[in-house]
């Protein structure tokens, strides 16, 4: 019988990067390029990764934790146009060079991510075409879902985007307790922080959700996808690649 | 800044536990109308009752309420979700 031996930490790391499903999705001798590169970080809730303008240095794959993407208005208010969790990655398209983010980053909710510096994950991708194929892939899935955020913050009842966007949350993460600080939720869903307050409390008295400040519980998904628009079910992931054609 | 307070009466009532801090009650009169439009937005009711019955109190700091509208009144008659 073989001498035991305790998992090494670049092990860890690398069972943690297969938490992110674009890397976990990855061929093997494909994720084998990048493993070497690739590093595992904790982030805060409420970190700045990005700003608008800022030259995209690093790729963000989360694996428990979520990021949002904001438009940043001239008056300071933020809204968000697409959140990115354990499905998905920030940055990606910094593997074709030289690119710059349109948006503000920031990690709606703490956790662990794999990372890895743009230049060599450029370095990588000009050797692999499946890498560049990934990155318009990906590119393609995040536009279609930013454009279905425009049209539900315009047409859709704000308790209807809270549900879709606990929903939402509760799968990029596969947390059904979420950290949630109330000021990023009024952003999520383009209200006031009273709104989002007050929502929540009725949501609270229909048993969908279990709500104080900081936390809340997902008490009944299917109630909550009833009060959910569509855009939940046309943006689920497992959905919405398919939909365009896209397949990871 | 002075903490004040929105809640919604109907049958239940719906408690803002945690308020928000204004430069003053003009400034509260304001906010408590953007809250009504957002929560009346292309939605018939609340906890399945109509908006109707529906009145946000707004209270300060000690409790004291300082004034009040009909959720009705925000309507944008639109419906669903």
């Amino acid at each position: 019988m073989g001498q035991l031996r305790r998992p090494t930490l670049a092990h860890t790391a690398a069972q943690g990067h297969r938490d992110n499903r674009l890397l976990a999705a990855l061929p093997p001798d494909t994720l084998a390029l990048l493993d070497r590169d690739l590093r595992q970080v904790s982030l805060q809730q409420g970190a700045i990764l990005l700003e608008p303008g800022d030259p995209l240095e690093d790729i963000y794959f989360p694996q428990t934790g979520l990021i949002s993407l904001l438009v940043i208005g001239r008056d300071g208010g933020a809204i968000e146009t697409a959140t990115v969790g354990r499905e998905g990655a920030v940055g990606l398209h910094g593997g074709l060079g030289g690119r710059r983010s349109f948006t503000r980053a920031t990690t709606q909710i703490g956790g662990r991510f794999s990372t890895i510096r743009a230049g060599r994950f450029e370095h990588i991708a000009n050797g692999s075409a499946y890498v560049r194929d990934l990155i318009l892939r990906y590119t393609e899935v995040l536009l279609a879902e930013a454009q279905q955020i425009g049209a539900c913050n315009a047409m859709h009842a704000a308790r209807a985007r809270l549900c879709r966007w606990l929903l939402q949350c509760a799968d990029r993460t596969g947390r059904n307790e979420l950290p949630l600080i109330q000021e990023f939720l009024a952003q999520m869903v383009g209200v006031r922080r009273t709104t989002v307050t007050l929502l929540a409390q009725e949501m609270q008295v229909r048993g969908l959700i279990k709500y104080r400040r900081g936390r809340i519980v997902l008490l009944d998904r299917k109630g909550l996808e009833e009060c959910a628009c569509e855009c939940y079910d046309i943006m689920c992931h497992e959905k919405l690649a398919p939909a365009l054609g896209v397949h990871f | 800044m002075p903490m004040y307070y929105f809640h919604l009466y109907d049958d239940e009532t719906i408690v803002d536990i945690d308020g928000t801090d204004l430069i003053n009650v003009e400034a509260a009169e304001k906010h408590a109308a953007g809250v009504a439009r957002e929560l009346t937005a292309k939605t018939t009711g609340f906890l399945d009752q109509n908006w109707s019955g529906w009145t946000m109190r707004v209270h300060d700091n000690n409790g004291l309420e300082l004034f009040s509208l009909a959720m009705s009144d925000f309507r944008d008659g639109n419906s669903g979700k």
